[in-house]
């Protein structure tokens, strides 16, 4: 195993004078101890050293940074909260990483249009709250929310805890400004909910990771707000189970807002950290929740409870009030942290299989772990079919990690197998590169990447990402 | 086979950390909106995550711990351990912090104020006779047992004597050991941390029962080095004793012919170390009527010797709150420690605002009949 520090290209001085004089000096990082701390994400065991860190303020700086990049052919990094889970910010080419953290205006929330136009470094709760403060509701919640910013929400068309009702990103983005490499500022879509005006850039830029352009600002659509929402738990044996109960509800006819499931070993992790009183002992946990009147969503959480008791569950308890039912998403918010307290590494996936295969996958992910003898905890998004398996190891523990990659090799074969896919919301980035081709085919690949090179010709937007 | 097996690069430890501490963080981000000083910057390096990845570079040797951006952010950091409560992979922050300025504030390198302070702290007869001309609580001798004892703070005898006169009215006959130090939470803190856990040793030695203290610091020190079952926080030990045996009759707190509004600063180690914030909100709530000030859990920017080494960083961190104090219209603004104390009298006196910053112990003794 290597122990060397991928390296960057190196950046001339004229090219870092020029940086300077485009965002000023303080907003160009280049000594080693200044550009660490950009030298990963939230992927475990991915580094590289950025040859700088440029922080702009406007799209303007932005669009000449990318032009005297596509110019002298430095890599550039587009980089939000840092939230990301596939190495998808990490500059393993060297080069420039981008961070779009200073720019962070809410410029608008309409109630009349039902939309919020905000810069992108602006994060996903300053949004929700930005919207909740009108009444409105900006639906797209993934875990990281206090951290991810709307910029890297749309460049990895991020899921949440409410994606089976309400979609993910891509349903709300309506438009969006962005600098190609190349340094054209372009707009797409706008302020409709109905444009076919052209190629649907919008969408294709969205889950684009950062590697067909800068996104500089954001419209989405919101919702009114529901008048109320609450959740309830319900512990099951086995997670195959509780996977079970999650296709009853759906064949029952209700499309709740959520459906979140937890194995045993993320039951604990969670408790450890929350205090909530979950049962330890219970082989999984499905929370489940729906928002709307006061009368509907008592009837759609009784609906769901009935269909976990048929479906074996072995106890159930509704949250009381919505301070309950916040706690509760708090605490599935935070199962990925709170899983390193078994290990320090936690190597995430993020697998998603048509629904009615979710208790089967489950199974296949529980005998492969056995298989190649980790540690491996399951918590997932259960009505969107999308699971989290997490293996644990020890840092040093090289044996570990190789089974670990060769579980999830696996684990990535089999989703394929069941109709599903290698990643449902977190990214292909660099960590999920080499099972792209599996996925798309050579066909699609080879597709993808004449889409890449038509917006990027010199090659410079996040290099050896998605798509490159 | 791997995607990440010939790029991940391994980092080989030289020892310098804990490494079951270092190894607990993810890099999730879920600290960042609770830091101050991330929230002031938006920028990585001055948040939880960024620093803990310097520590790790420090560790590995990838960066010398005398690095310009090493430096810089280990003592910008507050220290206020925001981070820790909000952290779900329990990263203890805190013990990382300390471990961190051992390197980074070790021999020349220690700011000349921190080095001051340190040396001041350890003598004791020094710091009784600061507290005597002041008039602090008069000790009562040698320890006698192991029943409560009232821990006379160094930096409370000298700055707010009337914190621990007004303890021994509230208690009356609590003994106040003779021969007390510095429990060194102040060295550990800032570079000493070897001496700050003797100190602590010696002051456990001095004070054998359960040492009551006025100061969040001191209190979450004390726990680290001596165990949570040596030490009372003031609140804590009020509400436990005074729901045991009788309370004394208190009377609301008045001013101008009303009850007091009054708010409450938490002590940031207090509360992120210890985890006590229900007590002291309950105490106040007993005598006056209790307005939360929206950021009372968030740092004020004193964080030990954070105030007089970087003045305009502590001011900045605590102007946000002072405008939430003015727009409360509140009588008294309630601290529970001194270091907390000092910084909001001279922010709040330096704004001209008529809200008088008190102890809890102080307006508890308010309530006292006379
Ligand atoms: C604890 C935890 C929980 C999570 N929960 C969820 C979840 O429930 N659902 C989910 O989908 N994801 C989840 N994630 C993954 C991650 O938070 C999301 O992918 C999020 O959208 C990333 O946003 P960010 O601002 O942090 O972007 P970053 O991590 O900084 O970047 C993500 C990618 O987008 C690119 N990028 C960032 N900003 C821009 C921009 N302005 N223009 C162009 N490209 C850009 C980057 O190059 C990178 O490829 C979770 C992560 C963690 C750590
Ligand atoms: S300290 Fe905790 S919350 Fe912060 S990044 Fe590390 S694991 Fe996440
Ligand atoms: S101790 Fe306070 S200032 Fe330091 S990193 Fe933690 S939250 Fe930020």
């Amino acid at each position: 195993m290597s122990t060397s520090v991928v390296r960057g290209v190196g950046l001339t001085p004229e090219i870092l004078d020029r940086l300077r004089e485009i965002v000023g000096a303080e907003h160009v990082l280049t000594t080693d101890g200044d550009v660490e701390p950009f030298s990963r994400d939230a992927t475990p065991l991915f580094r590289a050293r950025p040859d700088a860190v440029v922080l702009p303020a406007t799209t303007a700086e932005v669009a000449d940074v990318l032009r005297l990049a596509t110019e002298t052919g430095t890599p550039v990094v587009p980089r939000g909260g840092g939230s990301n889970l596939a190495a998808g910010t990490v500059a393993e080419r060297g080069g420039i990483v981008l961070v779009l953290t200073r720019m962070t205006v809410v410029q608008e929330v309409s109630a009349d249009e039902l939309l919020a136009v905000v810069q992108a470094g602006v994060t996903t709760s300053t949004l929700a709250d930005a919207a909740s403060a009108r009444g409105l509701l900006y639906p797209p919640d993934p875990g990281s929310r206090t951290v991810s910013t709307v910029g890297g929400n749309v460049a990895t068309c991020a899921g949440g805890l409410r994606g089976l009702k309400y979609g993910v990103t891509r349903n709300y983005v309506l438009g969006l400004e962005v600098v190609l490499p190349t340094g054209e500022v372009i707009r797409t879509g706008g302020r409709l909910w109905k444009d076919v005006a052209g190629y649907d850039l919008t969408r294709l830029l969205t889950g684009s990771e950062g590697t067909l352009g800068v996104i500089t600002e954001v419209t989405v659509g919101l919702l009114p707000m529901p008048e109320t929402s609450r959740t309830g738990i319900a512990y099951f044996d086995s997670l195959a189970d509780a996977g079970r109960a999650v296709t009853a509800i759906i064949a029952g006819g209700t499309l709740p807002a959520t459906l979140e499931f937890l194995d045993r070993a993320c039951i604990g992790a969670v408790e450890d950290f929350a205090h909530l009183g979950l049962d330890r002992d219970a082989g999984a946990l499905l929370l489940f929740g729906d928002d709307g009147s006061p009368r509907d969503v008592v009837e759609s959480l009784d609906r769901m409870a009935a269909a976990c008791t048929a479906n074996g569950a072995r106890g159930i308890e509704l949250a009381t009030d919505v301070a309950g039912s916040e706690d509760l998403l708090a605490a599935r918010r935070c199962s990925l942290p709170a899983l390193s307290r078994l290990a320090p590494v936690t190597m995430l996936e993020d697998v998603t299989v048509p629904r009615p295969q979710i208790a089967r996958m489950v199974d296949d992910i529980e005998e492969i772990a056995r298989r190649h003898d980790v540690v491996c905890a399951t918590f997932g998004h259960a009505g969107d079919g999308n699971l989290h398996p997490t293996i644990v190891f020890d840092a040093d523990d090289h044996d570990a990690r190789r089974r670990a990659e060769a579980a999830f090799d696996e684990v990535f074969g089999r989703a394929i197998a069941l109709g599903g896919t290698i990643t449902g919301e977190h990214g292909v980035g660099a960590a999920k590169l080499p099972w792209l081709a599996q996925r798309l085919g050579a066909d699609q690949l080879a597709l993808l990447r004449r889409v890449k090179a038509a917006f990027d010709p010199a090659g410079i937007l996040n290099p050896g990402k998605l798509g490159s | 086979m791997t995607a990440s097996q010939d790029r991940a690069p391994v980092d080989v430890s030289l020892g310098l950390f804990d490494q079951d501490l270092l190894a607990a963080c993810i890099s999730c981000g879920f600290c960042l909106p609770a830091c101050p000083t991330y929230q002031l910057t938006l920028d990585e390096r001055s948040s939880p995550r960024g620093r803990i990845t310097l520590m790790r570079a420090v560790d590995s040797g990838r960066l010398p711990a005398d690095d310009p951006t090493v430096l810089e952010q280990s003592s910008y950091c507050l220290g206020c351990r925001a981070c820790e409560p909000v952290c779900p992979a329990g990263v203890q922050y805190g013990a990382l912090l300390e471990q961190w300025r051992d390197l980074t504030w070790s021999g020349a390198r220690t700011p000349p104020v921190a080095a001051a302070l340190r040396a001041g702290m350890r003598m004791t007869p020094a710091l009784a006779a600061a507290g005597r001309v002041r008039g602090a609580a008069r000790t009562t001798g040698r320890a006698r047992g192991d029943g409560v004892q009232l821990m006379l703070g160094c930096v409370e005898r000298s700055l707010f004597p009337g914190v621990s006169q007004a303890v021994t009215r509230l208690l009356p006959g609590i003994e106040v050991p003779s021969g007390q130090g510095c429990c060194g939470a102040l060295h550990a803190h800032s570079g000493g941390s070897t001496e700050g856990h003797h100190l602590a040793e010696r002051l456990g030695e001095a004070l054998p029962g359960t040492i009551l203290t006025t100061a969040g610091g001191c209190a979450a020190h004390l726990v680290n080095v001596l165990g949570r079952d040596r030490v009372h926080e003031l609140s804590e030990h009020l509400v436990d004793v005074w729901s045991a045996s009788e309370a004394p009759a208190l009377t609301d707190v008045r001013v101008g012919g009303r009850r007091a509004r009054v708010a409450l600063q938490d002590s940031c180690h207090l509360r992120n170390g210890l985890g006590t914030s229900a007590q002291p909100r309950d105490l106040v709530a007993r005598v006056a009527d209790y307005v939360e000030l929206p950021s009372a859990g968030a740092c004020c920017g004193g964080a030990g010797t954070y105030s007089l080494l970087r003045p305009d960083d502590a001011a900045a961190v605590v102007a946000p709150k002072l405008d939430e104090v003015e727009s409360l219209d509140l009588d008294y603004l309630v601290v529970v420690n001194p270091v907390c104390q000092r910084q909001l009298v001279t922010a709040l006196r330096r704004r001209g605002s008529r809200v008088r910053v008190v102890h809890l112990a102080e307006l508890l003794a308010l309530a006292l009949p006379t």
